[in-house]
């Protein structure tokens, strides 16, 4: 296994066929339950096929029914379920109807169903209005389609909030999935890592020094008004958001030393969960029931990963192989992603901690850092960085090929993909 | 009977040790450190005063920066005499206020290295309390690793920017 992980590495430089071999290698160890916590993943079986989907049959639409279709088949590839065919009476799925567009509008009646079995999925009228307005109705039909097939939440309405860098210049930026519309929400410059989204798309966390001191900020992503949220004196950082969107993990070093604190967003109180003298923690991320964070402490003597119950308490050191293990993200599926170095080298590692099964999905000749899952549990967003300069990047832990999201100057890095 | 005799002495001195060792700060750089001989950062370090307006930030003063190991938030004895000074000015000039600014080196994660920058300002901080610097004159900022010194990417820049960095005000 040792000469398998060494042979990847150095395959990433043609990247497709290697890189795919490495990720699906390790996934689907995952999934055949071969692998063994803290060990390299062993080559089973390989993973789950696709279903193929014809969409050739939207009719009318004008010329943005060329967008729509487009979108459309992206958005059904980047799923990671589907192979999206030209040709009637070829795919097992088939999505069709009639497209409408107007000067600032376009919509679509969209019927799925199963070209064996005639099942019928949905019947749907789509609409959107104003700009992108074919993409958008494209990104909702996808989903409708992924969630309806596979029953699994759809990624293509999704968006993934990050920190641009140019320099000393950092500033919050979002963009869609695959990679369009990037927008630069800040423009003082201030950004520091780790944004949030505050449980919906319309509201971010994020900490900046823009009153002087590192204090944490939500802005509203339609009107930008920015409020700050946390000044406390010291540190404000660290911003997540429980899925039920009632509280908030953050660090804070008010008292003295950087601790983890729960704070009720309804009511802004505040209850400290961690007490470790000498050590600093932070990067808490809530598990999807809300009952637990993982989080990171320093004090074994490095950065690990710690797990305790959201009201305090035990704190259980789950970190295994890796000098250092920095920046998890619970996902919804129960996975825990995070950073392992691994010798030299930073890896996106995910952990099972229903039944122990930890996988290294890195494997080449770059530093992968802070991962976030998307709402599918499927795919991950993280950083790549060679050379000192980074990109985000989308994994899939079922084995497609990683996919570049950032293709403009600068340095791109801490993603975090909203609900 | 001798053996379990023997047996319980045996178990009392390695329940001992035990609980001695827990009473260790393993080091950051893997030794073990003793609990006097650290600095700052422990629950025991008093909670941060409000923020008050810190006025003008005095230009042309040349404190030299405290550095730190990889990993570290200790202060090493031999940065002592530059905190030293900033404490004798202080002293010296009691209406001035003082911003102990953390810095990391660019390995690490950038979200962790911001409580450790933050960390290595509390610990600058804290020497200066135990000097006689009353700790509402001192207010501490993290940059973790985001505005490194030395835009290097070796040693001897990361020498330079795991760092404690000097900002006085007057009021």
């Amino acid at each position: 296994m040792k000469r398998r992980m060494i042979r990847a590495c150095c395959e990433w430089r043609k990247p497709g066929k290697a890189m795919f071999s490495a990720i699906l290698a390790g996934f689907m160890a995952v999934g055949a339950g071969f692998i063994a916590y803290g060990q390299d993943v062993t080559i089973v079986k390989a993973g789950g096929g696709k279903l193929s989907i014809d969409i050739s049959g939207f009719k009318g639409g004008g010329g943005k029914k060329d967008t729509f279709c487009s979108v459309l088949a992206s958005d059904l590839k980047r799923s990671g379920y589907f192979d999206v065919v030209q040709q009637q009476g070829k795919a097992v799925i088939v999505a069709d109807g009639e497209c409408d567009e107007g000067s600032d509008s376009f919509s679509v009646e969209c019927e799925t169903r199963n070209g064996v079995t005639s099942k019928r999925y949905f019947n749907k009228d789509f609409s959107e209005k104003g700009q992108n307005a074919a993409a958008r109705v494209a990104h909702a039909v996808a989903d409708e389609i992924v969630w309806a097939v596979k029953n699994v939440k759809g990624i293509a309405s999704t968006k993934i909030a990050m920190i641009g860098s140019k320099g000393r210049v950092k500033d919050l930026y979002v963009s869609d999935i695959d990679g369009g519309n990037l927008t630069r929400v800040t423009q003082d410059g201030m950004a520091y890592p780790a944004p949030s989204w505050g449980g919906s798309q319309d509201v971010l966390f994020y900490t900046s020094r823009h009153g002087g001191f590192p204090d944490i900020y939500s802005i509203d992503l339609h009107t930008k008004n920015r409020r700050s949220f946390s000044s406390y004196p010291g540190l404000n950082a660290g911003a997540d958001v429980s899925v039920d969107g009632r509280k908030m993990a953050l660090t804070l070093s008010k008292d003295g030393n950087p601790e983890l604190y729960i704070m009720d967003l309804s009511s802004k109180r505040l209850t400290r969960v961690t007490r470790t003298e000498y050590a600093a923690e932070a990067s808490p991320s809530w598990s999807p029931d809300g009952g637990r964070i993982v989080f990171v402490s320093d004090k074994s003597g490095s950065p690990q990963l710690y797990i305790m119950s959201s009201s305090g308490g035990e704190q259980k050191f789950v970190s295994s192989r890796g000098s250092e293990n920095v920046a998890p993200d619970w996902g919804p599926s129960g996975r825990i992603a995070w950073s392992s170095k691994r010798g030299a080298r930073y890896e996106i590692c995910v952990w099972d901690p229903s039944t122990g099964q930890n996988v290294q999905i890195t494997a080449g000749d770059a530093d992968y850092e802070d991962p976030s899952w998307a709402p599918d549990g499927r795919h991950i967003a993280c950083s790549r960085t060679v050379g000192y300069t980074s990109d985000i990047y989308i994994l899939d832990t079922m084995g497609d090929a990683p996919i570049r999201l950032t293709r403009v100057q600068g340095d791109w890095y801490s993603p975090c993909w909203s609900p | 009977m001798v053996s379990r005799r023997w047996f319980s002495i045996v178990a009392v001195i390695c329940a001992l040790s035990f609980m001695s060792a827990g009473c260790k700060h393993r080091s950051p750089d893997g030794g073990d450190s003793l609990d006097p001989n650290m600095i700052g950062g422990g629950e025991g370090t008093e909670a941060l005063g409000e923020r008050t307006d810190l006025g003008t930030k005095i230009e042309g003063l040349n404190f030299s920066n405290v550095l730190f190991d990889y990993d570290s938030f200790q202060v090493s004895e031999g940065e002592f005499a530059k905190i030293d000074e900033v404490a004798n000015y202080m002293k010296s000039n009691d209406s001035v206020l003082l911003v102990t600014e953390g810095n990391c080196d660019e390995r690490g994660s950038r979200e962790y290295n911001m409580s450790l920058g933050e960390h290595r300002a509390l610990a600058v901080r804290a020497h200066l309390v135990s000097l006689g610097i009353k700790g509402t004159r001192i207010q501490t900022k993290s940059y973790g690793e985001e505005y490194p010194a030395n835009a290097g990417h070796d040693e001897s820049a990361w020498a330079q920017n795991r760092r404690v960095e000097f900002a006085l005000y007057k009021p």
